[in-house]
């Protein structure tokens, strides 16, 4: 069944395609925290045409499977002139999808702030940009930290999918050698230890990142936000 | 100095003001009276443009707020000018709670005038110190009770250096052994001359501090007179069966009701 000397060997390789994973992990989700604020913005905006077409690419992903997203950015889109090397056309896909996700997540965190709050900073005579920037988003943003938290875990489970257009990430890594050996028993238990290894640590993280956000702004330890929505350092308050 | 013209609103069906015509001179206090659903918080949301009105101006300084000469709406930046003239002090406070105490009686000059942050600092913990809060600068609003969270939202509104200050039922949400602090702020500033309207069921401070009272009821202004006269001698029908209901269900006088405090 199990071969230690097999797991060992593969070892080696497989933590360089875990490597690949999470490299995808953080660029991707750093993109898609970004990209999803603007969408989010986007969608509130004024503007009606700009609003038709952001919302138009939210449903148009959140409609179709990821998969399926993938596969027609690398196997599909090259027939109109667009060719992407598998790891930029995992690396857009991803972000494309993770990016509509958490504009609704935004949105839903935007929508959760008091009205009065908007009301009392524009009475001190704040411009609605500035209301945003300086009360909406710091109180918003931290509202939704956890869903922000598990979507980017989820992210990191989804590269799994990137195998599919032969990025070398770790599932990827791991068929090529299951298929040389023969050894599918073995390889995948290292590859299945490997994600738990990062993911269960992360979902620990979120849950730590839950229970800060319920205790309160005057918590010693506090979230500092940034209004783009990356978590920009956490300060301790003398 | 804040004259409101002709005013008229209403939500859906609900007609809230009606032909609302009022003028408030520099300095003067003018406390507003009515039930529940009358348009008295209306009428103050109007004046700082947070409600826009269907017809009617507001008019401030002897200008026409919020609206061009054609009578069009302004532009977002300079109705946010206009606000910030204006101080507005909300039933819930409404302080941001992520910022600290200090942070919050800053957010004006910081985010609006753009002053230099030594003198807004240096002017936030003078105004702390004169709501008695001195010692709070660097909590959080969370760690206030609501009493001292309205006085700090007075002094956040105080930061702007407004012409006149606008107060919602600033009472009305709190215990009522916190209402007496909140009510001796506002009663140093308007001995300090600023102008003040002030919605609220405080009868016995109104009576104390006003120069002028408005009775409110079905989103007109019933009566309007200095506080002897509308809570002594009251002329409408509606005014004393209101003054009536009220008195009956504390029981006691307006002037003993806020002499305690």
């Amino acid at each position: 069944m199990f071969n230690p000397e097999m797991a060992q060997d593969a070892l080696s390789t497989l933590l360089l395609g875990l490597l690949i994973t999470v490299e995808l992990t953080l660029l991707c989700g750093a993109s898609s925290l970004v990209f999803g604020m603007f969408v989010a913005l986007a969608r509130m905006s004024h503007i009606r045409p700009l609003r038709l077409v952001v919302s138009g690419y939210v449903q148009l992903v959140r409609a179709t499977p990821l998969l399926i997203q993938l596969i027609y950015i690398y196997y599909a889109l090259p027939f109109v002139g667009i060719r992407l090397s598998p790891f930029m056309s995992a690396y857009l896909g991803l972000t494309l999808n993770v990016s509509a996700y958490l504009a609704e997540v935004y949105r839903s965190g935007i929508e959760a702030v008091p009205r009065g709050q908007r009301d009392a900073a524009a009475a001190l005579g704040m411009r609605p940009s500035v209301i945003m920037a300086r009360v909406v988003l710091p109180q918003g943003i931290r509202i939704v930290i956890p869903a922000l938290g598990n979507y980017m875990v989820s992210l990191f489970k989804d590269t799994s999918l990137a195998a599919v257009i032969t990025v070398q990430e770790m599932l990827f890594a791991g068929q090529i050698y299951a298929a040389r050996t023969y050894d599918y028993f073995t390889i995948y238990t290292v590859v299945f230890v490997l994600y738990f290894a990062v993911g269960y640590p992360a979902i620990r993280l979120v849950m730590l990142l839950e229970k800060k956000v319920k205790r309160g702004y005057a918590d010693r330890k506090r979230l500092l936000m940034t209004p783009t929505g990356d978590v920009a350092a956490m300060e301790v308050r003398p | 100095m804040i004259e409101v013209r002709a005013l008229t609103k209403s939500f859906d069906d609900n007609t809230v003001l009606t032909d609302v015509s009022l003028s408030i001179a520099h300095g003067e206090v003018v406390g507003v009276i009515g039930p529940s659903g009358s348009g008295k918080s209306t009428l103050l949301r109007c004046i700082n443009h947070l409600e826009q009105p269907d017809s009617g101006d507001i008019v401030i300084d002897g200008e026409v707020a919020y609206k061009d000469a054609r009578g069009r709406s302004l532009s977002a930046a300079k109705i946010a000018e206009t606000r910030g003239s204006v101080g507005m002090v909300f039933q819930h406070f409404y302080l941001f709670p992520h910022m600290t105490v200090l942070q919050n009686v800053c957010s004006g000059p910081r985010f609006v005038t753009k002053t230099d942050r030594r003198d807004y600092e240096q002017k936030a913990g003078e105004l702390l110190e004169r709501v008695g809060l001195s010692e709070k600068a660097h909590q959080y609003p969370e760690q206030l009770s609501g009493g001292q969270q309205q006085r700090v939202a007075i002094a956040r509104a105080l930061a702007m250096e407004p012409r006149a200050m606008l107060f919602d039922e600033p009472t009305s949400a709190l215990d009522p052994e916190l209402v007496g602090d909140v009510l001796a702020v506002m009663r140093t500033l308007a001995d300090a001359g600023m102008t003040m309207v002030i919605v609220t069921h405080e009868m016995g401070f109104v009576r104390q501090v006003a120069d002028r009272v408005l009775f409110m009821d079905e989103g007109r202004i019933v009566e309007d007179g200095t506080p002897e006269a509308l809570f002594d001698r009251p002329q409408q029908e509606r005014t004393r069966a209101f003054l009536s209901s009220i008195l009956s269900h504390t029981g006691e006088a307006p002037l003993e009701q806020g002499a305690g405090k």
